[in-house]
């Protein structure tokens, strides 16, 4: 104890006396949600570390908070010590932090640098949804949702990538009767179910349905969201998920559907790193496909919209924009597209200007897909309240046990979007 | 890690080894008994057993039935664990900051506990409620205060924090504990010894303390697997990673949509596992050696 | 005598350190904390003095009064489980096994150390439905009750036993040690006083056992409650408070309300609930045990 109140003191002693000879010395930190070593924070690592070798005064820290980010946020806010960059999980925060100063506005601050234009406006357009027409995250990542299905599966029953909904339904009855799981889903993770909520509706109402939902001209408890939780109920009921789903974690579906014993499976492009992974892809590469959630009868969205975003959310700390922030910011994101498509094959919020040679086959269909998006959509829980999305999600795995009525799962719902 | 057979031939030893008790035994217990046991230590010791063989699987072998052998040995999970885990400089890290917190949570622990319940005064009961409270108190709700007086002082990441946390959390169990022990301490002793001339200090360390020891040793104990599986305190006071714990150690293999690389960690939870099983066992003996030294004096 | 006993240098030198070292890192933060409860928001939103907003809305959050009966229920069967099974391990220990129960006890003791993530880890596949049958499931399917099988940790009521299960299986050696402990500080010619008087068996333990370990079998008591009323990581790693949130105890509830929901102010209030919770069942406790005690 008196050793480390010594070392304590001491290190206070040297801190203070080489202060004034570490003045200039720049450290920017990331805390992300995230290890090192895989996706973004692997190329923003590998950038900044190429970075800091050229520039004696900078340093760069990752810190990786894999579990309670929220909390570890609450605290340095409190205490007024964000890092340069932090992972935030629920959109709404970032825009409250914004509203007090702490999280810088993306948009000036890029054109300032002159940097703006690498950004891929599409990207930038969903981005801003997200936290009230504001681009306060960094678009690290472009994804699009929709459904993975097995076409050998597929063509060895006789059935077509379906266009509606009722079609969907009557491909996964007859895998069912022949003793093929139709969906592979985690239920443990309660997204992936909520999103089929969402595609729904989505086409029930059109690919605005979540701003009217906002701006309160759309209630939870209308009757297209009740038929959408109803729809997603009656998968569960009949048994198209397989046995527990709600107990099934994120690895475990998506190993079902690459072990060939699920024919289809809702999920973002993030899932292409396992798709390219020959050891975990068991049913080869030609094997996959990718469709959008199909038309619902008598709904308004088409099968051109698609369910897009910009991965998780990243914010800046307004408080340390200084010249050195800035200089960093500008070598990392200048090559930061590039460099995600050539290491990874990633497709992020910044423009690509040098294509490589070999891209794996399904990242190019999905490139091509996202291209020919017409319109983009967010997530269903989007732009809920921190509290609207747990209840969302947690009340999920109720409904389709059929232990929570569709009804009463938008009432609650509606309930918490106040 | 432990063999049956050693534990079925003490089994087997024992039974016909007692006479004396016989008593006591044969109306109580028998052979339900003896089976009873066995299939306690079997459930007890299977996670272990499960964790290790775990730890040398390959991924796609997590997708079968548990209880399958691996089928070839998966050395390359404990590289990993250890490289890219740097599990043997969390080791060092928790023994740093659990093995002193310990010393000095038993320390002023029992002091406070001898003081509270041999000594006389006025307030000594609500200062034992005081205490009392803080067993009740759910962490999470303090952590947000105390990062700000941590901040304010700038003790965040360092072990100082880590092991002032420890010990004023870990303070009311040990009062709690040791108190329960002092309360059945037999007064006259005390007095004997008081009136023999004795000061309240050597009454203590000379008295209190030796009576004590098993109920020392075995509060300890626990305190060290509290602390040494603690994940919730070093994760929120340190970040720098060269003082992670073990612990929060492990958690460097989840990845960031809830997928895991389960090889490496069983590996590394085999790791981590095993410094408490060896200082278990080892305490232990120190335990019954403690007992037995009782048994002769009482 | 008395002058030795209630020398106030003494005393202080004793309950001074420990005291003070408490107030500081633990009450003080527990008392700011309760200025919190008062409060609206996080420290992310920003906080908002509201008067006594949070505890009318406690009383009226239909949520919270699940989570209450939820963990009083889960405490009862817990504490009233490992303390049972605590005392019988520790009389088989000291009475049947004696001196050769060092290994049954080192190995009952294991589980104990082991991380509660792994150990939920291991429960959980035990009871696993899919990709296919865990232990239970596969031994239902052997044994041909296949109608028996189901996904025993994604419903409410199973998963509600299976949590008891592993909380007591966990905590079991940890009771019966120091329940022996405790065993092992009776006199010997208190036990075979009672012999000659003719007590055996269950007699002697009723009469002349159990008595002796009063003392610390109220700590254990208070000590398992105080667990299990908290209990945090075994539920957040074997269901996370599901399906849905059937399994959500009052800590759980806190503790999303403060960190995921960003409600700060009212995780206080769930906070102090569920302290005042845990304190009335000591204070119970402990209080009817000095009062047969004098």
């Amino acid at each position: 104890m008196k050793h480390a109140r010594l070392t304590a003191l001491s290190t206070l002693l040297i801190v203070s006396a080489f202060s004034a000879a570490e003045a200039q010395k720049k450290t920017v930190v990331f805390l992300s949600g995230q290890n090192r070593d895989v996706g973004y924070t692997k190329i923003i690592s590998m950038l900044s570390d190429d970075y800091a070798k050229k520039n004696a005064t900078f340093s760069y820290q990752h810190q990786a908070q894999l579990t309670d980010l929220t909390q570890r946020l609450q605290l340095l806010a409190n205490s007024g010590t964000l890092p340069t960059l932090f992972s935030i999980n629920e959109p709404s925060l970032l825009a409250q932090l914004a509203t007090k100063g702490d999280a810088a506005d993306l948009e000036s601050y890029f054109r300032d640098l002159g940097i703006y234009s690498k950004l891929n406006p599409v990207a930038v357009q969903i981005n801003k949804k997200l936290t009230g027409g504001k681009l306060l995250g960094l678009p690290l990542e472009l994804n699009i949702e929709g459904i993975w299905y097995n076409k050998k599966i597929f063509a060895d029953n006789g059935l077509k990538e379906p266009k509606t909904w009722d079609e969907m339904m009557a491909a996964a009855d007859k895998l069912k009767a022949r003793n093929i799981q139709p969906f592979s889903a985690s239920g443990d993770q309660k997204w992936p179910l909520t999103r089929l909520i969402g595609g729904y509706a989505a086409r029930k109402y059109g690919a605005d349905v979540m701003d009217r939902v906002k701006d309160g001209s759309l209630k939870l408890t209308d009757a297209g969201f009740v038929e959408a939780a109803r729809a997603v109920q009656e998968m569960g009921k009949k048994g198209y998920f397989g046995l527990g789903v709600n107990t099934i974690d994120y690895d475990t579906a998506v190993d079902t559907f690459l072990q060939g014993k699920a024919a289809m499976l809702y999920m973002g492009s993030w899932v292409l790193r396992d798709l390219n992974d020959k050891t975990r892809n068991k049913i080869g590469e030609a094997s996959v496909g990718f469709f959008n959630i199909p038309a619902v009868k008598g709904g308004k969205g088409t099968i051109n919209d698609w369910s897009i975003n910009t991965g998780l959310t990243v914010g800046v700390n307004a408080k340390q924009l200084d010249k050195a922030t800035g200089d960093w910011m500008k070598h990392v994101f200048s090559n930061y597209a590039n460099l995600a498509m050539s290491d990874l094959g990633m497709l992020t919020g910044f423009k690509v200007t040098k294509t490589p040679k070999t891209i794996p086959a399904l990242t190019k269909m999905t490139q091509t897909k996202l291209n020919a998006a017409k319109n983009g959509y967010l997530w269903w829980e989007g732009l809920f309240s921190p509290k609207a999305t747990a209840i969302s999600q947690d009340n999920v795995q109720p409904l389709i046990t059929g232990d929570l009525s569709p009804e009463e799962y938008m009432q609650q719902l509606q309930n918490a979007l106040k | 890690m432990i063999g049956q057979d050693p534990l079925k031939s003490t089994l087997k030893k024992k039974a016909p080894h007692n006479p004396a008790a016989a008593n006591l035994q044969k109306t109580l217990l028998g052979i339900p008994a003896t089976l009873l046991i066995v299939l306690i230590v079997v459930s007890c010791i299977y996670p272990v057993i499960w964790i290790f063989m775990s730890s040398f699987k390959g991924a796609d072998e997590f997708l079968k039935p548990m209880w399958t052998l691996p089928q070839s040995l998966h050395l390359e999970n404990y590289t990993r664990a250890w490289t890219e885990g740097n599990m043997g400089k969390y080791v060092i890290n928790s023994a740093l900051v659990v093995f002193p917190s310990i010393a000095v949570m038993i320390l002023l622990g029992t002091g406070a506990a001898f003081g509270l319940e041999v000594m006389r005064w006025k307030l000594s009961r609500t200062v034992n409620v005081l205490f009392l409270i803080g067993i009740m108190v759910p962490i999470q709700i303090v952590i947000l205060p105390l990062f700000n007086m941590y901040y304010q002082a700038h003790l965040l990441d360092t072990r100082f924090a880590l092991i002032l946390t420890y010990v004023a959390f870990g303070l009311p169990l040990v009062v709690f504990f040791l108190s329960g022990y002092f309360q059945s301490f037999p007064r006259e002793i005390v007095e004997a010894a008081v009136v023999d001339g004795a000061s309240i200090y050597q009454v203590f360390f000379k008295i209190a303390l030796p009576m004590v020891q098993n109920a020392i040793v075995t509060v300890a104990l626990v305190q060290f697997f509290f602390l040494w599986n603690d994940l919730l305190v070093s994760l929120t006071f340190t970040t720098n990673p060269e003082m992670r714990t073990v612990q929060s150690g492990l958690l460097a293999f989840t990845g960031q949509y809830g997928q895991r690389e389960w090889g490496p960690t069983f590996a590394s939870i085999s790791m981590a596992v095993a410094p408490t099983v060896l200082i278990y066992l080892f305490l232990n003996r120190m335990v019954m050696k403690g007992m037995a030294a009782g048994a002769v004096k009482g | 005598m008395n002058k030795t006993l209630s020398d106030w240098k003494a005393i202080s030198l004793f309950v001074g350190p420990a005291l003070i070292l408490y107030l500081v890192i633990l009450f003080v933060p527990i008392v700011s904390s309760l200025g919190l409860s008062m409060q609206e928001g996080s420290p992310i939103t920003g906080f908002k003095y509201v008067g006594f907003a949070n505890y009318e809305r406690l009383i009226h959050d239909s949520q919270m009064w699940k989570a209450l009966w939820f963990g009083t229920r889960f405490a009862l069967f817990v504490s009233a489980g490992q303390i049972i099974l605590g005392t019988l391990l520790a009389l088989l220990y000291h009475f049947y096994l004696k001196h050769s129960s060092v290994l049954v006890r080192t190995l009952i003791f294991l589980p104990v150390v082991l991380p509660t993530v792994a150990v939920a880890q291991m429960f959980s596949k035990m009871f696993a439905i899919a990709p296919q049958y865990g232990l239970v499931n596969g031994l239902l399917d052997n044994l041909g009750m296949q109608s028996y099988i189901q996904p025993w940790l994604g419903q409410a009521d199973t998963a509600f036993w299976i949590i008891c299960i592993m909380e007591i299986w966990k905590a079991m050696g940890f009771y019966a040690i120091l329940i022996f402990t405790g065993l092992v500080g009776i006199p010997e010619e208190t036990i075979e006083a009672g012999r000659i008087d003719g007590a055996q068996g269950w007699n002697l333990t009723r009469f002349i056992v159990l008595p002796q370990l009063t003392p610390i079998m109220v700590a254990s008591l208070i000590f398992s409650f105080n667990g299990t009323l908290k209990v945090f990581d075994t539920i957040v790693a074997l269901t996370n408070g599901g399906p849905g949130t059937a399994t959500t105890p009052l800590s759980i509830l806190m503790y999303k309300t403060s960190f995921v929901y960003s409600e700060y102010g009212y995780g206080s209030t769930l906070a102090l609930t569920l302290t005042l919770q845990c304190l009335v069942v000591s204070l119970l406790i402990y209080w009817r045990n000095r009062r047969e005690g004098n």
